[in-house]
Formats: C-alpha cells, structure tokens, sequence
C-alpha cells in the first residue's frame, strides 16, 4: 500500500513539475537526452534523499538539475579533450506543445526565445515556465535579484522585437 | 512593465513545455523502483549519520588494503605480467577524500524551550547539504556524495 502511495506521489509531481523542469535543464545542456539524464540524476536524488527538505521544491529542483547539468558539461569536455573532438553541436533549445493558436506563432516565439542570449533565455525560462520568482531565480542562479528582473525585461524587449520583426517578414 | 510586454508574458505563459517522454518516466521509475525510496525521513536521517563516517572510513581502508598490499608484492605490480598486474592494482582504486563542505541550507528558530534543570535555552533546526569528493589521483576520476542531514541546537539563554 505505501509502495503504491508513494509511486503514485512521485508520478504526479513529476508529471506536475517533469516538462518545466526539462525545459530548465535545457537551458544549460546540449541536447533533449542531455537534458533528460540531468532531470533523471535530480529528480531520483530529491526524491530519494531532499523531500525532507524545506522550502519550495521547484526551486530546489531548478538548483539540483543546474549543478547535475554542469558537472555532465565538465565531463563531457573532459571527455571531448581526451578525445581531441570540438565540442557537441547545440540542439534547438526550446520544445513546447502546440497551445498557441496557430503553428507559425508557436514557431515564431520558440525560434525567438531560442535565439535570446543564454544569459537571458535563462531567467525568461526559470521565470515564466520555472514559475520562479525573482529572489529563487537568482538564489539558483547565483545573481543579484535585480540583475535577474534587468535580463528578464531585456528577453521580453528582445522577443517583442524580434516577434515584430518576423509579423513584418509575413509570418 | 508596458501593456505590450504583459501581453507577450501572457501568451509565453500559454505555451505549455513538451511533455516528460515515456522512456524517461520508465528509466526513473526503474531507478526509484530499484531503490529504498520509501524509506521515511527520520529513519533516512539516522542512517545518513552513520554512513557518512562508514563510507569515509571504507574510502580510507581500501587505501591503505592497496598500499600495503603493493608494499607487501612489488614483484607481482612490477612484473612483465602486464595487464594482470595492472587488473590487481586498479581493482582498487584509491580513492581520497580531496573536499568536504556543509552547506547551510535553511534555519529555523524553534523558540524558547527549558531545560530539565530549568535552564531557559533557545532551540534552533538547522538543515545543511555535506558534499564529500573523493578523487583517484591516477585518472583524476572523482566521486561526489551529497547528503542531507538535520541538527538541532539547543543555546543556553543568559538574561541580563
């Protein structure tokens, strides 16, 4: 019965929080598997060993599946040193459901948010789909929380721009 | 914020992130059904606290098994036996403890309790986060363990 309960808590908070916390984790990996291994390494560890923990639990998260993602990063270059190859080709970075009305927007907003500066598709991300607030952003990001609130109105100018820009182009 | 940019925050908040693929759900249920996951806290706190210093004191003995074991059979590590020799001497690999830290992670203040001899005390509960890594200097491989553990702190309080 508790074997049950407890699967049954697991799969809703990760069906709950899973596909916002991979959008995360692909914000500082190279690719979708990447990003998957890193949700995978975070999540079995919070849930293994930081439920305990208090405060909120997307925050910690968010700062578990960082620090997963950089340690795979050094490794991986590491690796790619030993190796003598240049570093992986990025993966777009950005993959959301259809919700918005039509295709070519839902394109258009994910093309641009993909080509926002790391620094500032970061925080857009953490903010609007972490659903973080400004003090956890920069908490995990190791930031001031007004530097975070600066980028997150930088990554909403930029996107209006070039969303502007793209309606312009016949989109 | 002008009404242009609380538009387009709107219309982000309504794209919906893709969704967990099946092959991930089933590689963490395979990881959590393979695991004492429902372990409850406290007992997972009592058993951090005794495997901290289990673990450390294995890393330490495994060190010293190797050393004195290459000590005790130079011939065999030195022989032109090759990749036997050098099989026996990585099976154990010896790892050292190179970093620890505690990390404070959050603090509450429980009040005011009193002691059994009737002194007032303050009582705090502390969480910290220790990371302990250990490093195989030979291949610079390195093994990080992070573990939750709770403290509780009881000050004495002195009126004056």
């Amino acid at each position: 019965m508790e074997d049950a309960t407890h699967h049954a808590a697991w799969q809703d908070w990760l069906q709950r929080y899973g596909p916002r916390l991979l959008l995360c984790a692909r914000q500082w990996t190279r690719s979708r598997a990447d990003a998957e291994d890193v949700v995978q390494e975070a999540f079995v560890r919070y849930w293994r060993h930081q439920r305990a923990l208090p405060g909120d639990p997307m925050a910690l998260m968010v700062t578990s599946v960082r620090r997963a993602a950089f340690d795979l990063a050094r490794r991986d270059d590491r690796r790619a040193a030993r190796d003598g190859r240049a570093g992986m080709a990025e993966d777009p970075v950005c993959a959301f459901e259809c919700a918005l009305d039509g295709q070519e927007r839902r394109a258009a907003v994910e093309d641009a948010v993909g080509r926002l500066p790391a620094e500032q598709r970061e925080v857009l991300v953490l903010k609007i789909w972490g659903e973080l607030t400004f003090e956890q952003i920069a908490a995990a990001l190791e930031l001031s929380p007004h530097t975070v609130a600066s980028r997150y109105r930088y990554a909403l100018n930029s996107l209006r721009t070039e969303l502007a820009a793209a309606d312009c182009h016949g989109r | 914020m002008d009404d242009d940019l609380i538009q387009l925050e709107a219309e982000l908040q309504r794209l919906q992130p893709a969704p967990l693929s099946a092959a991930l759900t089933r590689r963490i249920a395979t990881d959590l059904g393979a695991s004492p996951a429902a372990t409850s806290a406290p007992i997972y706190r009592l058993w951090s606290w005794i495997a901290l210093p289990a673990a450390a004191a294995m890393a330490a003995l495994l060190v010293q098994l190797a050393e004195s074991r290459l000590a005790r059979e130079p011939a065999l590590s030195a022989a032109p036996t090759g990749e036997v020799g050098v099989v026996v001497a990585g099976d154990e690999a010896p790892y050292r403890p190179v970093a620890a830290e505690n990390v404070l992670v959050a603090a509450r203040d429980e009040g005011l309790v009193t002691l059994d001899d009737g002194t007032p005390a303050r009582r705090r509960r502390l969480h910290f986060v220790d990371t302990i890594t250990w490093r195989d200097p030979r291949t610079n491989a390195s093994i990080t363990w992070s573990l939750p553990r709770e403290e509780v702190r009881v000050v004495p309080v002195a009126f004056q």
